[in-house]
């Protein structure tokens, strides 16, 4: 199997472009995954991220709508490709083999 | 609320256009964002560090993204550069041997300029205290003349050291002439012989080798021998505790055993004798060595300075009224005055030219035409680089045409020619290191200095000179870089040329200056040259010719007498005179306080030269007397009489100078005090070189049988010079030693000499440059015009029009060239001349021999290739087309 290969956080923004459905952009994308991960995420970060994504195919984008607080300049929306989705896909696959393989799944440590 | 401005800006510099929008808007948005969250100032930070993000950003991927490109510090492209450099100085064989040799000249002239400007800089810098150490010395004036004098009063280091606390040490240097030195059977002639303090090697840095650097010279009749000297005398034996023979001055111990004085010294000695074997003197008035103090770290020499007047008041002050029968203030109301200066010790090589000396001095004027004509040279060779390479820019423009349209960049063009004046800058060096090896023997004879191998190849030299290069390539290579990397590939590819390239009237400019630096200096030579001249054909007043001076004859003690008397008898002898004070060369010199003794009112004494010499002397030398009678056996007063010069008398303002009684002050001492009769009055003759004019002087009757005079008349020198050595022998063990009077004389020039010799020298190198590059200017412009002299000789044009023709453009350079170094040499030159009392006029020919001079320099160098050029048949020039 052959394809591009993803870095974690590559991954992550994949995954929240997936989530969010059209109304993923740079900021949203920014506050989306700090809230559901916790992680102080740079803006920079994120859009390094969806540029190496997009020209990897796995994005595809547009310009939106501009708003008032955006001092009238517009967004770009990103959606993932069916390239992208197969490679998330492909991804969860190869993780699930791996967890049902494991004879001895991890349990919660207990105290003794 | 806005987001920061200046991060925006910062933001939009950095950030691909087509991406700034979305980048922008989202920073923005998050921005508002954060304001509700956090407040403005969180927010401002926070905006400030997202927009630094991005910029790191942009930069780290810019690298990984865009296509490779070659960077200055691409190792394949530097090497390619220098092999295109490399191979253009190939194929233009003829133009680079001539951009070589001018550079290599210009370089090796520089290296050994700078070699000697740096040495005369560094002169008693070896002391480790150098900062401290001052030298005292005495200004006035007595009756008007002024005293400038390198040398304190004797009594003053020690009562200056006593007086004021922030002085740490003192020492002083008296010579006491010259000395016969025996050891066993080894007797050397000794010239360098200095009397000195103990405190000598704790002030100046020169090592002991061997004694205890305190006590060494603390008792009288002790010495110290450099190691060189003590090799001479001792061989391999340990010196110290040995005796010397030191002439009339008896059995002296050694002490010790220093290093050899540094070249680099303004005094060079090989004995150092413990000043307390000479008779100590109390008199401020009538005694001087030189004087160094060494001041303590915290102590300004200003403060010393500033105390000048009460050092004179409290002990010159009291023996005014003595010597001068003046009290002190009486004497300061006659408008005359003491002073006491204290010298840096590094200043004393450059920038001090007193009476007295130890050593003559160098002159800073000549570190700065030195300087000054390295720049210059330096100059000319650049100059004719940048001339040839735009002049030869023709040839390189479609070159520079093809590669920009296959994608060089103006940057990269730029690269490429400064290499290949590097190159060829790097070239020249190597030349120049050999040319410098080749000519440092004679560099040294002629700047009497003795730099080795070693003083170029150390490793602050060999910076500087690479470093000097780096610079000298750059700033050659900058213009024809700039120049020739700015073409426009679609005019040039079509045969169109930048108007520049043709016209160059910077290339006239240049030429130009090379022309008024050459022109400059052949004036300059010319004067020099003229003046040295001038000086040696001048009547001095007396006979230089056919004199012959017998050295150290005081060594034969009451032989000398008739010794003298036997050197008469010879019939090549035509006479002898006891000849201690002489015109030129080592002479004794003395000076006395002269006062008129009939003058109407009381005044201060006049200090002035006083000779003794015998009767035979004034035949002997060949002075003439003007008025009166010579000094003779027969009148027995003639102990009270004196000779006087014509300037003596019109000092005095003597009407009737026969007959007319001046009193001396002698040391002081009422037994020192004479008065003389004047009985005849001599013709002025140059007693001191011609930088000053001739001074009163006054010749009493004695004679000083420091050296003999001999006036010969002979065709057979060598036969008559032996005959005088074995009558020498015959008397002493004494080494023989001999001198011509017109030898002598020369000898005072001799930094005159040098300084002519050494400019002709360079005015040679600078026009051989600037000829270098005319020679490659005109070959260049005659290629470019090979077409329009075949098309005029077709049409009839004669062999000369067409010589003149591509001669005319560079002979309207040259006398552009003469009408403006005419002035700036004439300024100069008057202000070199300044300095000799007896000097010529600057006469118009002069400038006009330099003009045409330079014109036929220009001309030869020129019509080679022109003549070439019409000599050619036009069928040659035109069969391609």
């Amino acid at each position: 199997m052959k394809r591009s290969y993803l870095g974690e956080f590559e991954e992550i923004v994949l995954l929240t472009v997936a989530v969010m459905e059209g109304g993923a952009y740079g900021v949203a994308i920014t506050h989306e995954i700090s809230e559901q991960t916790g992680r102080a995420v740079r803006l920079n970060q994120v859009h390094a991220a969806l540029e190496r994504l997009e020209d990897k195919g796995m994005l595809k984008s547009e310009m939106g709508e501009p708003t008032a607080e955006r001092g009238g300049r517009r967004k770009r929306l990103f959606t993932v490709t069916a390239y992208g989705r197969r490679t998330l896909q492909e991804i969860q696959e190869v993780r699930v083999s791996f967890w049902a393989r494991l004879l001895n799944p991890f349990k919660p440590a207990t105290s003794l | 609320m806005k987001p920061p401005h200046l991060a925006d800006r910062l933001l939009k510099f950095f950030c691909a256009p087509g991406r700034l929008e979305e980048v922008q808007g989202d920073l923005h948005e998050e921005f508002q964002y954060q304001l509700r969250q956090v407040g403005e100032r969180r927010a401002r930070e926070r905006y400030w560090w997202d927009v630094l993000g991005f910029i790191l950003s942009f930069a780290l991927k810019r690298k990984s993204i865009e296509y490779s490109t070659t960077h200055l510090t691409n190792p394949t492209m530097i090497q390619n550069y220098f092999k295109i450099a490399w191979r253009n100085l190939w194929r233009k064989k003829a133009f680079s041997v001539i951009n070589i040799a001018g550079l290599a000249v210009g370089l090796a002239t520089c290296l050994l300029i700078v070699l000697f400007v740096q040495d005369e800089l560094s002169y008693d810098r070896y002391n480790a205290n150098a900062d401290r150490i001052f030298r005292m010395t005495l200004q006035g004036s007595i009756g008007g003349k002024e005293l400038d004098i390198a040398y304190a009063p004797a009594p003053a280091g020690p009562a200056i050291q006593h007086d004021y606390p922030g002085v740490e040490a003192f020492t002083r240097l008296e010579e006491q002439g010259t000395f016969v030195i025996k050891y066993g059977n080894e007797r050397f002639k000794e010239e360098r012989v200095v009397f000195t303090d103990s405190s000598f090697f704790t002030i100046f840095s020169i090592p002991l080798l061997k004694g205890n650097r305190l006590t060494v010279l603390t008792e009288p009749n002790t010495v110290v021998l450099t190691q060189s000297t003590a090799r001479k005398y001792f061989g391999t034996q340990n010196p110290v505790g040995k005796s010397l023979t030191m002439g009339t001055m008896g059995l002296f111990r050694v002490t010790g055993v220093c290093q050899d004085v540094p070249s680099n010294s303004h005094f060079h000695y090989d004995f150092f004798g413990s000043y307390r074997s000479l008779h100590a003197r109390e008199k401020w008035m009538s005694s001087g060595a030189n004087t160094y103090f060494l001041l303590r770290k915290d102590y300004s020499i200003d403060k010393l300075a500033a105390q000048s007047p009460q050092i004179v008041r409290k002990y010159l002050g009291p023996e005014v009224q003595e010597f001068l029968g003046m009290s002190y203030d009486e004497y300061l109301r006659k408008g005359d005055r003491f002073e006491f200066q204290f010298q840096p010790i590094t200043d004393l090589h450059l920038k001090s030219d007193r009476e007295g000396e130890l050593e003559p001095n160098s002159d800073e004027k000549y570190v700065y035409i030195f300087s000054a004509i390295a720049v210059f040279i330096l100059l000319l060779a650049c100059i004719n680089f940048m001339n040839l390479s735009t002049a030869g820019s023709a040839n390189r423009a479609k070159e520079v045409g093809i590669r920009k349209v296959l994608g060089s960049v103006q940057q990269q063009l730029i690269r490429q020619f400064l290499a290949e004046s590097l190159l060829i800058t790097f070239l020249a060096l190597l030349v120049a290191c050999g040319l410098v090896i080749a000519v440092l023997p004679t560099f040294n004879q002629l700047a009497t200095k003795t730099f080795g191998l070693d003083t170029l190849l150390n490793v602050r030299m060999i910076t500087y000179t690479l470093a000097g290069c780096l610079v000298v390539g750059l700033l050659a290579g900058s213009y024809p870089a700039f120049f020739l990397s700015s073409f426009k590939p679609v005019s040039v590819l079509k045969g169109k040329l930048a108007s520049g390239v043709r016209s160059g009237w910077l290339r006239n400019t240049l030429v130009t200056i090379q022309f008024v630096v050459s022109i400059g200096m052949i004036i300059g030579t010319l004067v020099v040259h003229q003046q040295l001249r001038f000086i040696q054909n001048k009547k001095v007043g007396f006979d230089k010719e056919q004199v012959l001076i017998l050295h150290d004859t005081y060594v034969l003690g009451n032989k000398l007498n008739a010794f003298k008397a036997e050197l008469a008898k010879q019939s090549q002898v035509a006479s002898v005179s006891l000849a201690g004070y002489l015109p030129a060369g080592n002479s004794n010199s003395g000076f006395d306080g002269v006062r008129d003794v009939n003058a109407p009112a009381e005044t201060s004494p006049y200090r002035l030269k006083t000779y003794r010499i015998d009767e035979q002397y004034l035949p002997t030398l060949g002075i003439r007397l003007a008025l009166g009678r010579n000094f003779s056996k027969a009148f027995s007063g003639d102990s009270a009489a004196v000779l006087v010069n014509e300037a003596t008398v019109r000092q005095f303002g003597w009407k009737n100078p026969i007959g007319q009684r001046i009193a001396t002050v002698g040391d002081g001492s009422p037994g020192d005090r004479h008065t003389y009769t004047v009985v005849g009055v001599i013709r002025d003759f140059h007693f001191e070189s011609m930088h000053q004019h001739i001074a009163p002087l006054i010749m009493v009757y004695g004679g000083d049988g420091y050296q003999l005079a001999l006036r010969i008349r002979t065709e057979n020198l060598p036969a008559f010079l032996k005959t005088v050595e074995q009558k020498w022998k015959a008397e002493t063990d004494n080494p023989f030693s001999y001198s011509f009077l017109s030898e002598r004389f020369n000898r005072m020039y001799e930094s005159e000499q040098r300084i002519g010799e050494l400019f002709g020298i360079f005015a040679g190198l600078a026009v051989f440059i600037a000829c270098l590059g005319l020679f490659g200017l005109a070959a260049f412009t005659t290629l470019q015009r090979t077409k329009e002299i075949g098309v005029r000789k077709v049409l009839g044009a004669s062999v000369a029009s067409i010589v003149a023709l591509l001669s005319k453009d560079f002979l309207r350079l040259v006398f552009v060239a003469i009408l403006i170094a005419t002035p700036i040499g004439w300024y100069a030159m008057k202000e070199w001349l300044a300095d000799f009392a007896y000097r010529i006029d600057l006469e118009w020919w002069v400038f006009g021999l330099a003009g045409l001079l330079a014109v036929a320099v220009a001309l030869l160098t020129v019509s080679f290739q022109s003549i070439k050029a019409a000599l050619v048949n036009p069928v040659r020039s035109l069969r391609s087309e």
